[in-house]
C-alpha cells in the first residue's frame, strides 16, 4: 500500500503528527511526504526511522519530499502482530503492549562466584535459555567481561545471533571492548554507550542483573 | 556600561549599578495564570545571570479584546504578580496595547555592584561549566502540542519554566564565577558559543551529563524538535563538533530552545566541588558539571 502526505505550510509538529496518524492506521509498505522547511524533513525523517521505515529525501526551497519504504527484514507486514522494533521504542503507543521489556545486563562472562568452569558452563546454558521468554526478552547489554560473549570462538555466538535476528537488540559496551582491544573482534550486536544503556534501563519494564 | 548580554547595564556610582532588561513572549501553556508565572520567571532570569537582585518591574501586555474574556488577563497578571513577589520584586504598573495575537511579558530592574557584574565573557581555560536546570522545554512544549505530553510530564515543565533562578543565583555571588549566562532561545551550545565566539578559548561538552528533562530525549528520537532547534544548529553549527556516538536527538536537545531556562556559569575547578554541594544543598538537584573550558581549540565547542 502507498500513501501520500502533503504537510506542506503546516507547522511543527504538525507533519509528525499528520504521518505518525497515518502509520498507525494504515501502516503503509510504501509513503511520501511532502513539507516545506528542512526541520520538518529531519523531524519526519527521524519519526518514520523509529517505525522501521527507511527513507530518502529530496528538495530544497520550500518543496521537500521524503520517500519511505518500510524496512524491516519480517515477512509479516508492519501491522501485523510481531512488530519488533530495531530502534529506540516509541514512548507513547509502543508496539508491544501486551508484553513487557526486559532488559538483561550481563557484566561478566561466568555466572556466579564459586567455581570458574561451572560459572562458564552456567552462562552458556543462561543465555541459551534466555530465549524462553519469548517477546518480553527485549534488550540484552553485556558490559565489562560479558562482552567476551561476543567474539569469535564464544561458546554462545551463534545463540546471540539468532537473538539478534528474532529483534531483540544485542548491546555490546564500546567502552569495554576497546579496553580488551576486542573493537575488531565483535561478531555480534552493535555497540553502545552508558548513555544508551541508562536510558534503555529507564525504558525497560524490568532490568535483570547477572 | 558595554555587555554582550539581554540586558543592559547602567553605572549609577561607585557601588551602584542598574541592570534593565524587557522580555514577552506569546502563550507557551493552556493555563493563563501558569504562563503568568512562567513570563514573569523567564524576565526576571536576566537580571539574576548578571549577578544582580531584581527590584521593580513593569507589565507589558498585548491583548485581543474582541476575542478574549478579560479575566484570562487578570490570571496571567495573578500569576506574574506571584513570581515578583517570591523574587521580591515590586511591581510599578506596565502597559497594555490591543492585539491580535495574546503577548505577556515584563521590563525589569535590578541592582548590583558594579564590581560584581557577571557578564557571558569571561570564562579561563580549565572552569568547569554548571548548568542549573535540565534541558528540553522545546522538544516537550513541542510534544504537548502535538497531545502526546502527559498530565504529569506538563506539570513538571511548567513547574521548570516557573522556576526562579534566584537561588541559584544567590549562590553564585559567593563563587568566584567568571561568567555566567541564562539558558534561553539560542539553546545550550548557541548561548555557549555566545560565550566563547572570538575568544582564545574552546569547550569540551560531556554529553552524558548533560540533565535532560525526563522523556525529551525520547520525544526528540519520535521527531518532536522544534524548528528553532534547527536554526540554533544552522547558524552555529559551524563552531560545534558531535562525537560520532552522539545520537542526533540528544544533538538536537543541546541546540533545543529553552524558555525560562537554566544558568550556564563558569567555575574555576578547585571550587566546583564546594559549588555543586551549595546548589545541591539548596535544593537545585538538577545541576551538574557538563563541561569544561580549554585553549587546545580556540572557538569550538566539542561534544563528547
Amino acid at each position: 500500500m502507498t500513501m501520500d502526505i502533503d504537510a506542506r505550510g503546516l507547522a511543527c509538529p504538525q507533519p509528525v503528527l499528520m504521518t505518525k496518524q497515518a502509520v498507525d492506521k494504515d501502516r503503509p509498505s510504501r509513503l511520501t511526504v511532502q513539507v516545506d522547511n528542512e526541520a520538518a524533513v529531519e523531524n519526519v525523517s527521524r519519526f518514520l526511522g523509529t517505525r522501521g521505515y527507511e527513507t530518502t529525501s529530496t528538495g530544497q526551497g520550500d518543496l521537500f519530499t521524503i520517500s519511505a519504504r518500510y524496512a524491516l527484514k519480517t515477512e509479516e507486514a508492519p501491522g501485523s502482530t510481531a512488530t519488533a522494533e530495531s530502534a529506540p521504542a516509541d514512548p507513547v503507543t509502543d508496539g508491544r503492549e501486551k508484553s513487557q521489556k526486559i532488559l538483561v545486563l550481563i557484566a561478566t562472562d561466568r555466572m556466579g562466584f564459586g567455581d570458574d568452569d561451572l560459572g562458564r558452563k552456567l552462562m552458556i546454558s543462561f543465555i541459551n535459555t534466555l530465549g524462553e521468554m519469548g517477546n518480553d526478552l527485549w534488550r540484552v547489554v553485556l558490559v565489562n567481561n560479558g562482552v567476551k560473549l561476543t567474539i569469535a570462538g564464544s561458546p554462545v555466538l551463534e545463540t546471540l545471533c539468532a537473538y539478534e535476528k528474532q529483534n531483540i537488540s544485542i548491546w555490546v559496551c564500546g567502552t569495554c571492548l576497546s579496553h580488551f582491544d576486542l573493537l575488531n573482534e565483535k561478531q555480534v550486536g552493535e555497540t553502545t554507550n552508558m548513555l544508551d544503556i541508562v536510558t534503555a534501563m529507564q525504558l525497560a519494564t524490568k532490568v535483570i542483573t547477572l | 556600561m558595554g555587555t554582550a548580554d539581554d540586558a543592559g547595564v547602567y553605572k549609577i556610582s561607585d557601588d551602584l549599578a542598574l541592570i534593565q532588561t524587557v522580555d514577552f513572549f506569546t502563550p507557551i501553556v493552556d493555563d493563563p495564570y501558569d504562563f503568568g508565572r512562567i513570563a514573569a520567571a523567564n524576565a526576571l532570569s536576566d537580571v539574576y545571570a548578571m549577578g544582580g537582585i531584581p527590584k521593580t518591574a513593569l507589565n507589558l501586555v498585548a491583548f485581543p479584546l474582541s476575542s478574549m474574556d478579560m479575566s484570562v488577563l487578570k490570571k496571567i497578571l495573578a500569576g506574574g504578580i506571584r513570581i515578583l513577589e517570591e523574587s521580591g520584586t515590586v511591581l510599578l504598573g506596565g502597559h497594555s496595547v490591543e492585539d491580535d495575537e495574546l503577548k505577556y511579558g515584563l521590563s525589569v530592574t535590578g541592582f548590583v555592584h558594579p564590581d560584581r557584574i557577571l557578564t557571558n565573557q569571561g570564562l579561563k581555560p580549565g572552569d568547569r561549566l554548571i548548568l542549573t536546570k535540565p534541558l528540553g522545554t522545546g522538544v516537550m512544549n513541542t510534544a504537548v502540542k502535538a497531545g502526546l505530553a502527559s498530565q504529569d510530564q506538563i506539570h513538571e515543565i511548567t513547574e521548570l519554566m516557573a522556576t526562579l533562578n534566584r537561588d541559584a543565583a544567590k549562590i553564585m555571588t559567593r563563587f568566584p564565577i567568571s561568567a555566567c549566562t541564562d539558558i534561553t532561545g539560542f539553546g545550550l551550545l548557541g548561548h555557549l558559543a555566545e560565550m566563547i565566539a572570538g575568544t582564545l578559548n574552546g569547550v569540551r561538552i560531556f554529553s552524558g551529563q548533560v540533565p535532560l528533562i525526563s522523556g525529551a530525549l525520547a520525544f526528540a528520537e519520535m521527531g518532536l524538535v522544534p524548528g528553532g532547534a534547527f536554526r540554533n544548529r544552522q547558524f552555529r553549527g559551524g563552531m560545534v563538533s558531535v562525537g560520532d556516538r552522539i545520537r542526533p536527538a540528544l544533538r538536537d536537545l543541546l541546540f533545543d530552545p529553552q524558555t525560562s531556562g537554566g544558568l550556564l556559569m563558569g567555575c574555576p575547578e578547585n571550587r566546583v566541588h564546594d559549588l555543586m554541594s551549595a546548589l545541591h544543598d539548596q535544593g537545585i538537584s538538577s545541576a551538574a558539571v557538563i563541561g569544561e573550558v580549554s585553549d587546545t581549540l580556540p572557538g569550538k565547542i566539542g561534544v563528547v
